[in-house]
């Protein structure tokens, strides 16, 4: 039997604690414990013997920190020490059964955004400890201790890429459930039974007591086996050093308790001896192992959320997607990144449980933009996304660098489909929509229907894809050229929940295609769909119509607890008072002074009545945000109040613009934005970026850490007469520096302007910048000076 | 839950002498309760030896620091806490999140997160001067790489001397930037005798001509 076929019908017993044994044995505070694989060897291969003595079926190597970044020098040496002294403590334990697992622990960097680590750069560092590792010997990987979601998955993919050993990962989570990065069991445990590890577990950062609820909630929703390994209690400080209070015996009788929970596999962590673990052994042993149980969830996750398919309906929020939509298509076009998430918050504020993502336009990069949006989408909302690509690159792109289980759409019925679609979700998991057509076309009938579901089911299963990762789109077809499509489509639906209880999805209001007041058709159709089993809905959440259809279906159906989402959503409706006279009677300068964008909104709807749209922004807009502009610079105006002004503004020039139809509206010149190389801190530039657009300016934003080769390329290939850099940090305004002289030598007419925190006039001079602005206003004036 | 300083958020802001108007304050109020939904306040210190220091020459742990604004702050100390504090990523989230839709909010959150961590290192402090005072030993205001002469390099020392990574989710960029933003890091120094000092941030910073200084 290998390893994980054990896992289930025997108990598996992992070490104990590493870090805090080598302090007692002199390890100092900031000392690399990994190094002791060279200097200190006896004590390693003592403390790994230890533990086989103890009777641990499993021993970690002492390689938690080891990786290129803390051992730029000696990696190989260290990690092939590590594996070399678990070999030799199993020798003169005489534990040949016992198996070593390569343990991986998290690089101490945060991923970008948040931090400064890509995610391809996470992933190629636990590569080489794994390559390492293996080649040396190791049984399994043990990834362990890790905080954050998608550093856990760069880990997974790095182990899974790199070797066939077994990957098993415990992670830390606090009292309340959560990773430091916001991860619940819940999302994590489906994120990583999509990437198809062979057991999960939870480790460090609490003693067996407060893990308790943990492990129950993680043996709940896990499909594979649970590893538990606590610490000895909590950490208490005393007299500047770490204490573990457990003892041995009370960590046995605790472990014994979290045994009958159904977990497969325990062991220790900080503070725990081999003492604690002999203890543990002893105790558990004759608690009978449960087996694992497949829990047959249809879930998919972002990465803190789960929305799981097959309960209440699911909407998934249609709007991203350029389809129709020629503002949208000029977004992807123009690379304004900022559109599309905003086009997603909105989705997120009106319902939507999760964002279809689709991205595709035939002149555009698809695998790129889909990196971008999706992991723009991911750093500021927490809504599970469905990426939405016939690009199989694109799709794969998207799906590596998703912080969770994605949903896909989508695979058909066609063999050349599946034969792309499935491996992918075989590697990174996944829900995936199924379309109920094949290379014979879409099937008239519900019984053609079902049986390429059955066909779609069928070939995932040989991929090992379960039943559960699949939706079927039964597919909506307008009633307008074929006036029986809904019926079949409903019945398709009907007969995939109760043949084969399987779940649906539909692109809702394809039914309505060609026909006047599509919503009415949209929203009635939709209603009789979840009737008749519709699981999930791709709709515009910004339709009244679909919410109200929606929000009345789990009402009436006894899905809606005292109706009180229906009340929350309806009740106080009818009193909303059409618009007071004083409230419209603002004028527009005013309501822009005051930073009043609603107000903007309505005043310049009512001027567009009496004046053109340039005599609007002439007369009024402009002049109403260069007062605002002043008193910011006289001190009168405060930045949160010159912002919202400019919002207000921004509103109204976005009234005018669709007003002017047609007409080209002219921009005054391209500015680069962008904060400098090394820095990660984009507020100001952000600030600097409103005002400008504000003034006409074409802002291209690059973002943050943006290389100086990137700036001046683009400087280049756009032909920008001005750039507009921000460092916040001395140690980053040497990348300014760099920046500027690289633009100087390749792009000699642009001129540079410059700021943030630690920059000053003379400073900005002496790194060659042409300006120094002291706050956005400044920026402006100097963009009016140089590009007019 | 942490206590925001208001005044803090607003001098942040920008405003002088207290004079910010209606929508404005509705913005901090409502930013603040988000904020404190959001953050995820944790910490980690540790007391260390100080050797006997030469010159500007501090030695903690194997650690060298030379830096003659830090050497004053430390003078006549024996020991010292290190000590780190974040607000998590979370924070981070919401203001990425405002940046896209709405910079106003953006900048008060970016405020009034900078004002709660600041008060959270406050608690973090007092608890230790209480602690230290049991001993009859006295704090100095805490002082972070960054600061004066202190090199802002020594940010990775802390890191790892603490193991933040590990215990607080607190990490450091290649450029020496605190990762989650709302971090902070410091020293405080333990000494037998009662300083009247209250030298804290500014007073010390180069940077004279600065829009916050106060």
């Amino acid at each position: 039997m290998n390893l994980c076929e054990r896992l289930g019908r025997e108990w598996l017993f992992f070490d104990g604690g590493t870090g805090t044994i080598l302090q007692e044995r002199g390890l100092k505070a900031g000392e690399l414990p990994e190094l002791w694989n060279l200097t200190h060897a006896d004590e390693i291969i003592a403390l790994n013997r230890a533990y086989l003595e103890a009777g641990c079926d499993i021993i970690n190597t002492n390689t938690f920190g080891a990786n290129a970044l803390k051992f730029t020098e000696n990696l190989t040496e260290i990690v092939e020490a590590a594996v070399e002294h678990a070999k030799e403590a199993r020798r003169q334990a005489n534990r040949p059964d016992a198996r070593i697992a390569l343990d991986i622990g998290p690089t101490g960097k945060l991923l970008k955004p948040m931090g400064d680590l890509d995610f391809e750069k996470a992933v190629e560092l636990f590569a080489q400890v794994v390559r390492i590792g293996a080649k040396a010997g190791a049984d399994l990987v043990l990834i362990e201790t890790m905080s954050d979601s998608y550093e856990a998955k760069a880990a997974v993919l790095a182990a899974k890429e790199n070797c066939d050993l077994p990957v098993m990962i415990t992670l830390i989570f606090d009292e309340k459930g959560k990773m430091l990065t916001g991860g619940t069991v819940e999302s994590t445990v489906a994120m990583l039974e999509g990437l198809r590890v062979d057991a999960i577990g939870v480790n460090c950062g609490m003693g067996p007591r407060q893990m308790m609820p943990i492990v129950r909630e993680m043996v709940a929703c896990s499909s594979l086996p649970v590893i538990v390994n606590p610490n000895a209690g909590l950490p208490r400080s005393v007299n500047g050093k770490t204490v573990f209070d457990v003892e041995p015996a009370e960590f046995a009788a605790l472990m014994r308790e979290i045994a009958q929970l159904g977990v497969q596999a325990l062991g220790g962590c900080c503070g725990t001896t081999p003492e604690h673990i002999r203890a543990m052994i002893e105790a558990c042993r004759s608690v009978p192992v449960a087996p694992v149980t497949k829990k047959h969830r249809t879930v998919v996750s972002s990465f803190s959320q789960t929305v799981e398919i097959g309960g209440a309906p699911v909407i998934i929020g249609e709007r991203i997607n350029p389809t129709g939509k020629s503002k949208f298509k000029q977004a992807l076009r123009d690379n304004n990144i900022e559109y599309i998430l905003s086009e997603g918050l909105v989705q997120e504020d009106k319902g939507a449980h999760i964002l279809d993502v689709n991205v595709g336009l035939p002149e555009i990069d698809e695998p790129a933009m889909m990196e971008r949006v999706v992991t723009g989408l991911q750093s500021i909302l927490a809504l599970p996304l469905q990426i939405d690509t016939s690009d199989a690159a694109a799709m794969e792109r998207g799906m590596r660098l998703y912080n969770g289980k994605p949903m896909l759409n989508s695979v058909s019925g066609k063999a050349e489909s599946m034969e792309t679609v499935f491996p992918l979700v075989r590697k990174y998991g996944g829900v995936v929509v199924g379309l109920a057509l094949d290379e014979t076309g879409i099937p008239e009938t519900a019984e053609g229907r079902v049986q390429i579901a059955k066909k779609i089911y069928e070939t995932a299963a040989t991929y090992g894809i379960p039943k559960e990762d699949i939706v079927i789109d039964a597919l909506a077809m307008t009633i307008s050229s074929d006036s029986r499509s809904a019926l079949v489509t409903l019945d398709t639906l009907r007969r995939i929940r109760d043949e084969l209880g399987g779940h649906t999805i539909l692109g809702v209001s394809n039914i309505s295609f060609g026909l006047p007041q599509r919503e009415i058709i949209n929203a009635n159709f939709y209603t009789m769909a979840m009737q008749n089993g519709l699981s999930c809905a791709i709709i515009n959440p910004n339709s009244e119509a679909m919410m109200r259809s929606y929000q009345a279906f789990l009402a009436l159906t006894a899905q809606d607890e005292q109706c009180a989402a229906y009340i929350a959503a309806y009740g106080g409706q009818q009193s909303t008072a059409p618009v007071s006279a004083a409230k419209a009677a603002m004028p527009l300068g005013e309501s822009i002074e005051r930073g009043l964008k609603e107000h903007a909104v309505q005043a310049t709807t009512a001027r567009l009545e009496q004046l053109a749209p340039l005599e609007i922004v002439n007369n009024e807009l402009i002049p109403a945000l260069d007062r605002v502009g002043k008193g910011f610079e006289q001190g009168k105006v405060f930045l949160p109040q010159l912002l919202m002004s400019a919002e207000a503004a921004k509103a109204a020039f976005e009234v005018v613009k669709s007003a002017m139809k047609g007409e080209v509206q002219e921009k005054k010149g391209k500015i680069i934005l962008a904060t400098v190389k090394g820095d990660i801190h984009d507020i100001g530039k952000n600030i600097v970026k409103v005002l400008l657009e504000n003034y006409s300016y074409e802002v291209i934003d690059l973002g943050k850490d943006v290389p100086p080769e990137t700036i001046v390329e683009t400087a280049i290939a756009q032909d920008v007469r001005l750039v507009g850099l921000s460092a916040l940090m001395t140690t980053t305004v040497v990348s300014m520096e760099e920046t500027i002289k690289q633009l100087r030598a390749q792009k000699p007419d642009a001129k540079v302007v410059v700021g943030g925190a630690v920059l000053t006039p003379e400073y900005a001079s002496s790194i060659g910048a042409d300006c120094y602005a002291k706050d956005a206003m400044a920026t402006v004036h100097y963009a009016q000076q140089t590009i007019g | 839950m942490i206590e925001i300083d208001r005044g803090e958020v607003r001098r942040y802001l920008g405003f002088k002498n207290g004079q910010t108007d209606e929508s404005t304050e509705g913005l901090i109020d409502a930013c603040i309760a988000k904020l404190n939904e959001e953050a995820v306040p944790k910490s980690v210190f540790h007391a260390f030896d100080l050797e006997n220091p030469v010159g500007n020459v501090l030695k903690i742990e194997g650690l060298c620091i030379t830096s003659a604004n830090l050497a004053k702050n430390l003078k006549g100390c024996s020991c010292v806490y290190l000590m780190a504090a974040t607000l998590g990523v979370g924070v981070d989230r919401l203001i990425a999140r405002a940046s896209a839709t709405e910079m106003s909010r953006a900048v008060v959150y970016q405020a009034a997160a900078a004002a709660m961590i600041e008060a959270y290192c406050d608690e973090i402090n007092e608890a230790l001067c209480r602690e230290a005072g049991r001993e009859n030993l006295y704090c100095r205001p805490r002082f972070s790489p960054g600061y004066g002469d202190f090199n802002i390099k020594h940010q990775m020392d802390f890191a790892r001397l603490l193991d933040t990574p590990r215990k607080i989710g607190l990490t450091v960029t290649e450029g020496m930037a605190l990762a989650p933003s709302k971090s902070v890091t410091a020293i405080i120094g333990l000494s037998r005798e009662k300083q009247p000092c209250h030298i804290k941030g500014c007073e010390v910073c180069d940077k004279t001509n600065c829009a916050f200084r106060r």
